[in-house]
């Protein structure tokens, strides 16, 4: 075979996507969705199967020609008909749309590429679909998680053309010659509707020559246009036009469709106290002068009285008398947008469910409470973690740095608490899993810990400096690195305190370098063998021993001297008999190093050999040790095994 | 010459006699349906052939299948041929199959006496789904992983079994290495273990119940 044939025959192989005969049987579970799959799955092949087995039995005519045996026949042809029915169907709707290709269509193109090959060339979506989730995250259903592959732009543009494909031939036949649609997908919505509607006196649009795409276009078309580029997705829609003045969610306990009339009409639902009748006059006065001027005074007032509707958002005015008048009177603002006029209705009722479900999370200080009472006692009151009761020898990391809340989303949050970790000595809290909470108190705790983003509590990991000196010594780089968690005299903090002498005792030196080289995989502790050199490690343990609260106080630098360390020591616990009962005396410099009965009680240099020193700490063969009332304390002995190892300085 | 060799082989064997029983048997007038199942048998035997000379080049391991099987479509020499007759016969063999059933049906050939025939071919169709879903997993790509993720997830939603019948079929709750070595000895070891036996019994009753003739109207 020629090089072109075998080029040919292997991209024919290629487009030989799925096992054709399998086609049937993955169309078929399309119609059985949900509950019903084991219809589709098992009943019904089940049903086809136990027909083949036992056909000679099913059948007991004695004639053989498929017209005497009508019933059989009819069930053959069924069945037949059926699969081949099934696997056209399948074949269809496998076609990618065509036009869209040729159009150039992006995001049909992405779509063909990612999602047909399993899907088709249309996807039906229920309504309640949270399809961002579906699409990054995948299901149990075997679909594969696309964040790794898709950006999120992609993913949105991706929604936007599932939910409605029609826009998507829109776009591409007016608006992809300059826009890309992932560019559009953040757009605000009002200037979206606004270049729909004014066309081509839109001010971005008015050196094209565009043409009116209020009359071009029909209104079916303008809602899928602009359900493409703002897919009916309520948590989009939220962050993109509603968080800016609302935060996170509003609290709601109305009706659905309460809601939907506040959404669709905008305006004057927010009324506005008159602060004129509840403020005195220089209240008002120094609101308005912080309303022109955030920096001025104010702040706390503005906190006290206007912040649960305008969150941290501080109105304008444009004048001082205009804002004290504001302030004062009060009165309707039209400050929502009527939304009806903006968006479509299925944005309208994704962002109704959505509103509803946020408001379902529960206020924070319902979360605040049931934080307290389930989970404080062994994360503590802000989320900072502590022993574990349950394991011994396991330290649980904080859940309140806004590194952990930033790397969590609501949904793993709630599972977490819901499910507990088992592994880790965590027992589930959801009442589905046998725990206490109700489901909405599991979303209220989420909620409360997902306040702590903002302003977390607690700081972590430190930061690490991203080259130590390879040259930095053990203590220099305890003093950067460890004592940020650790305390800069080990005294602990986040991390484990190194004073406590328990510490010190049970932790050998090589479990104290595995443990900085490797890391800590339960707490925040990371693997510094990656950044530190061994040496640096090495001294770092060294140091480490030094914290030891019960360990003596290193010793001075200057070997210690007779009048200034020695002769204190003496004075007190000697002198009172060696001073004049004779033998050794201990009352002066020359006394101690010549006197004694039996030769020199002080060996310089050599504690060993020093009489005294063998007194002291009971080596020496004959004497008793010294002096008869008690040892002296091990600080004093050392200082006097020093000060002879030293030479046996006078001053 | 070669009739002496024949003779010689003859007197030794007895081929004759099952030559005999087997290709120069009496069969009633018949059509060009009947050579479905004679096509059925030469695809096994090709699907056996080339599988085998796959096995020589394939590595049933997650980090060099899907190279392997890279290497055999676009490096080895005719290795594209091979890859390409089985992947196509895989198709073929179903396709043959279920005309052959039909063409059975329709002619009401599983009535008596040939009942067990019927049986032995209906859990040889089963086998050959079996092997067209085994060695689907095997050039392990994306494509045949989801597949096979979604063929297992289909399997667990049996009720009462259908949760160890995946555990079984995975080697551990998802698809690893474990799977493909299982799905590879299944495909290449166990099913044509038992294809062969079934063949074989399913062969000796075609010959020894004879073949059906075409049924007429009043038959």
């Amino acid at each position: 075979m020629r090089e072109q044939d075998r080029e040919a025959y292997l991209e024919k192989y290629e487009q030989q996507k799925k096992k054709g005969y399998f086609l049937f049987l993955f169309q078929l579970l399309k119609y059985f969705p949900g509950d019903l799959e084991v219809v589709g799955v098992i009943v019904l092949p089940v049903m086809a199967l136990t027909f083949l087995i036992f056909l000679p039995y099913l059948d007991k005519s004695p004639w053989r020609h498929w017209s005497a045996r009508p019933v059989i026949s009819t069930i053959t042809i069924a069945m037949l008909a059926g699969a081949t029915f099934l696997t056209a169907q399948s074949l269809l709707e496998e076609a990618p749309p065509g036009s869209v290709t040729e159009a150039g269509d992006r995001t049909a193109a992405l779509y063909i590429s990612n999602c047909a090959g399993c899907h088709g060339s249309k996807i039906d979506v229920r309504p309640d679909t949270d399809l961002f989730s579906v699409v990054s995250a995948g299901t149990h259903e075997g679909m594969p998680p696309w964040n790794a592959d898709l950006s999120a732009d992609e993913i949105d543009a991706l929604i936007g053309f599932i939910l409605a494909p029609r826009g998507s031939e829109v776009f591409a036949g007016s608006c992809s010659q300059c826009h890309a649609a992932e560019q559009l997908i953040e757009a605000d919505a009002i200037e979206l509707r606004n270049a729909l509607e004014t066309g081509s006196a839109y001010p971005p649009h008015v050196e094209f020559n565009l043409a009116e795409w209020s009359d071009t276009l029909t209104a079916a078309e303008q809602g899928q246009l602009l359900n493409f580029l703002t897919a009916p997705d309520g948590q989009r829609l939220w962050d993109q036009q509603c968080s800016s003045c609302h935060g996170r969610a509003v609290a709601f306990d109305g009706s659905a469709s309460e809601l939907r009339d506040v959404v669709v009409q905008g305006g004057g639902h927010l009324d506005m106290p008159a602060f004129g009748q509840t403020l005195s006059e220089s209240d008002i006065q120094t609101l308005a002068r912080y309303v022109l001027d955030p920096s001025a005074p104010g702040g706390d007032l503005f906190a006290q009285n206007c912040s649960a509707c305008h969150a941290s958002t501080i109105p304008t005015a444009a004048s001082l008398p205009e804002a004290v008048d504001a302030i004062a009177r009060g009165g309707a603002h039209e400050n929502m947008p009527v939304w009806g006029d903006i968006l479509t209705d299925e944005q309208i009722a994704a962002l109704v469910a959505y509103v509803e479900q946020a408001a379902e999370g529960g206020d924070l200080a319902s979360g605040g409470e049931l934080f307290a009472q389930n989970c404080s006692s062994c994360h503590g009151d802000l989320g900072e973690g502590g022993v574990n009761p349950a394991r011994a020898g396991d330290i649980i990391a904080p859940i309140s740095t806004a590194e952990y809340l930033r790397t969590r989303d609501d949904r793993t949050l709630q599972a977490i608490i819901s499910q507990g970790q088992p592994n880790f000595g965590m027992s589930p809290f959801a009442d589905s899993f046998g725990g206490p909470l109700k489901d909405d108190q599991v979303n209220a705790i989420v909620a409360f810990m997902r306040a702590w983003e903002e302003n977390p509590p607690v700081e972590l990991p430190p930061d690490v400096p991203s080259s130590p000196q390879p040259t930095a010594s053990g203590e220099e780089v305890y003093g950067e690195l460890c004592s940020q968690c650790h305390g800069p005299n080990g005294e602990g903090g986040i991390g484990t305190s190194f004073a406590d002498p328990q510490w010190q005792a049970r932790n050998q030196d090589s479990a104290v370098f595995d443990a900085i080289n490797l890391g800590h995989e339960a707490t925040a502790m990371i693997a510094w063998g990656e950044i530190l050199t061994l040496g640096q490690i090495d001294q770092i343990v060294t140091h480490i021993r030094t914290l030891d609260s019960s360990a003596p106080p290193p010793a001075p630098d200057a070997t210690p001297t007779f009048e200034a360390d020695v002769l204190p020591i003496f004075q007190a616990s000697c002198t009172a008999c060696h001073g004049t009962l004779g033998g050794w005396t201990g009352t002066s410099y020359t006394d101690a190093l010549t006197s004694g009965a039996n030769g020199p009680t002080i060996v310089p240099g050599s504690p060993d050999s020093s009489r005294l020193v063998q007194s002291l700490i009971g080596t020496h063969p004959t004497g008793m040790v010294m002096p008869p009332s008690g040892a002296l304390s091990a600080a004093d002995i050392q200082t006097i095994i020093d000060w002879v190892a030293g030479g046996a300085p006078e001053k | 010459m070669s009739s002496k060799i024949g003779d010689w082989v003859n007197e030794r064997s007895g081929w004759r006699n099952h030559y005999a029983a087997i290709f120069l048997r009496k069969i009633p007038k018949i059509n060009w349906l009947y050579t479905l199942g004679s096509a059925t048998l030469f695809t096994m035997t090709l699907q056996f052939a080339t599988g085998i000379l796959l096995t020589l080049y394939y590595v049933p391991e997650p980090t060099q299948a899907h190279a392997s099987v890279d290497y055999i479509t676009n490096e080895l020499t005719f290795g594209w041929l091979i890859r390409g007759l089985h992947h196509w016969g895989s198709s073929a063999m179903v396709l043959l199959v279920i005309l052959h059933m039909v063409r059975v049906i329709a002619y009401g050939a599983y009535k008596y006496p040939r009942e067990a025939t019927w049986f032995s071919g209906v859990a040889l169709l089963l086998l050959t789904f079996s092997f067209g879903f085994t060695g689907y997993l095997l050039p392990w790509d994306q494509r045949a992983y989801w597949a096979t993720v979604v063929g297992t997830r289909i399997g667990e939603v049996t009720p009462f079994v259908g949760g160890s019948l995946k555990s079984v079929m995975l080697g551990g709750e998802e698809i690893s290495g474990l799977t493909l070595t299982r799905f590879y000895g299944a495909h290449v070891w166990i099913l044509p273990a038992v294809l062969l036996v079934l063949v074989g019994i399913h062969m000796y009753l075609v010959i020894r119940n004879g073949i059906t003739a075409v049924p007429k109207r009043n038959e």
